[in-house]
């Protein structure tokens, strides 16, 4: 089997060793926060106060409080802070700045999310002209459709993304709920919990109503396809919200489906123009291609400083990061060019000085799969308690090339292209839909260009677009002496795997097949099952 | 020392008194993570408001 040069850290951790201590059974948060040393815990400290100001400039508009008593997900915005502390446990010097600095951005950008929803919305701020200006996108869907839209004129509002999935990744229970609601409606309990959870949410009437259009997207599996529909019937019948369905080719690496999908994206901008009223502008278009090239730029450098021995921004937050700046902001908003920056600094800063995670780093690892590790801070525990590096996941894997960025006739043209090319290979779709090429060939690529010994492959339980692929995963893990961990899970549903029935997975893996001792015994059970 | 000297020595003493007084409260708050079990503590509460607003529930 393949096996990776051990990296010790020859610097001792500042503040306590182990972050076990703060944990607590009895309690549903932390029982206190991580002491990591004067200077990293006052940083810390500081990161906490801005996350404080920025919750409380919202909570300061009225039609803000009226939105948190009328709809339930907002009370899972109480524990904003504790979702920040999920993802920083044993955290210090650049690895700390790093995960503070995306992170909290991702947080303001949905703080601000939700205040546009409000805004438009007919229940709590009711400002018609603002929601007529707004286009409801499905939170599966690319925006670049959207590029070319100037963002004072045209609003894209991904009203899923607040309402479901960045409320999940503060609290764990929040959605179970809404579960509840759409399996006493008849639907499944074997459906992925996000789209269903999305499908209970419409179904409770729990979704802000605004906007003049939607453009919904066939995503990137049957459940979502199901939650799209009961959504739609909702926004149109009810609420007289036209939607447009944008059907995205799903073998993306077939070049003869690209022209069918550059002409469904000239459909969905012409629909967008139907109904806002606005018009396309190509100078707005080719400002964020350029925005979305230097991200791409920024990304594939940091994919390689986790290709070398010291890996510095990985785990959860790169991947939320990720998703957030390339799907939802598609080179929309120039703010994200200078967290890129800032994260790339700091990333070649952490290199430079050779900063680790951990005391040490005994294997590397591509995660790959349908993966939870928004609700749980399973990426960190896993490199705190075994060494084990999550050096990518397979969210993060995304387009590589660049796109045209510079206004002539011809990349007019081709822009139709690029947008579609982006749009087939958005984030889930690029690698769970395309042929085995996608989800095989580019994992085995991943792990030799990365150096990883180990793949540790999240098995959703309710997802069936990878579950016909197990035993060929196996076979060609065995041919490269590539060691597999499977780690089962349900997404956003608790109650079929618990974070630490999910965690002793790898427990069992690292101790009977590896047969190893894990480097801080304190987290190999943490009683936060009951956390949020 | 001047009338003025005083004044703003008495200002500056008051700034950094305040602003002492901020970080040992907020500091507490943070460290002890009593924030989150503030809200912790009024989570039923919401759970119950919410339950009893009318919807209309269909599919």
């Amino acid at each position: 089997m393949k096996t990776v040069n051990k990296v010790v850290n020859p610097v001792k951790r500042a503040g306590e060793q182990s972050p076990a201590g703060i944990y607590d059974e009895k309690l549903k948060v932390r029982k206190r926060r991580e002491w990591r040393g004067v200077k990293d815990t006052f940083y810390d400290y500081t990161r906490w106060l801005y996350l404080v100001s920025v919750l409380a400039k919202f909570i300061a508009v009225p039609r803000n409080i009226k939105g948190f008593f009328r709809y339930r997900w907002m009370m899972s915005y109480l524990f904003v802070m504790h979702g920040m502390d999920k993802f920083t446990i044993g955290l210090r010097d650049e690895a700390l700045r790093i995960t503070h600095t995306s992170f909290n951005f991702v947080i303001a950008d949905v703080t601000q999310a939700i205040a546009n929803c409000f805004r438009g919305d007919r229940r709590v701020g009711n400002d018609k002209a603002y929601s007529d200006a707004c286009v409801v996108t499905d939170e599966n869907s690319m925006v670049t459709f959207m590029m070319g839209f100037n963002t004072d004129e045209v609003h894209t509002i991904l009203r899923e993304v607040p309402t479901m999935f960045a409320s999940n990744i503060f609290h764990q229970f929040n959605v179970m709920h809404y579960l509840d609601i759409a399996q006493q409606y008849g639907i499944p309990g074997d459906v992925c919990p996000m789209p269903e959870a999305e499908a209970g949410i419409s179904i409770e009437d729990d979704f802000c109503v605004l906007g003049s259009c939607a453009v919904q997207n066939n995503t990137t599996c049957d459940g979502s396809l199901m939650g799209n529909g009961i959504i739609a019937k909702r926004l149109e019948r009810e609420y007289g919200i036209p939607t447009f369905q944008l059907a995205t080719p799903l073998r993306h690496k077939e070049p003869d489906v690209l022209e069918y999908a550059a002409e469904e994206i000239k459909k969905a901008i012409a629909f967008v123009e139907e109904h806002t009223g606005a018009k396309w502008n190509w100078d707005t278009y080719f400002t964020a291609a350029k925005r979305v090239n230097d991200a791409t730029r920024c990304r594939i450098a940091q994919m390689e400083i986790n290709s070398t021995p010291y890996p510095q921004f990985f785990g959860a937050a790169f991947s939320l990061y990720n998703d957030t700046n390339y799907m939802g902001n598609s080179g929309r908003n120039a703010d994200f060019v200078t967290i890129d920056h800032k994260l790339l600094e700091l990333a070649e800063q952490g290199y430079q000085a050779k900063r680790m995670y951990a005391k040490e780093y005994r294997h590397r690892c591509i995660v790959w799969g349908v993966q939870p590790q928004y609700v749980i801070d399973m990426l960190y525990w896993m490199v705190q308690c075994w060494g084990v590096v999550p050096l990518t996941d397979m969210l993060s894997v995304i387009n590589t090339d660049m796109i045209a960025e510079e206004d002539t006739p011809e990349n007019r043209e081709q822009a139709y292209r690029d947008m579609a090319m982006l749009n087939m290979e958005m984030i889930m779709r690029n690698h769970t839909h395309g042929g085995y090429k996608v989800l095989l060939d580019d994992l085995w690529d991943l792990c030799e260009k990365m150096n990883a010994d180990i793949v540790m492959m999240w098995e959703h339980m309710s997802c069936k677009a990878l579950t016909g692929m197990h035993g060929m995963f196996e076979e060609q893990a065995r041919e490269r002496g590539i060691h597999i961990m499977w780690v089962s899970h349900d997404l956003c549903d608790p109650r079929v795997f618990t974070r630490q029935a999910i965690r002793d997975q790898v427990n069992s893996y690292m101790r009977t097949v590896m047969r190893e001792e894990p480097l801080d015994p304190g987290l190999e059970i943490i009683p936060d099952n009951e956390a949020y | 020392m001047s009338k003025i000297g005083k004044f703003l020595l008495k200002v500056l003493l008051r700034i950094v008194l305040l602003a002492l007084g901020f970080f040992v409260v907020t500091f507490t708050i943070y460290i002890f993570n009593l924030d989150m079990k503030a809200t912790a503590m009024l989570e039923p509460f919401f759970e119950k408001w919410y339950d009893k607003l009318e919807r209309k529930q269909y599919i």
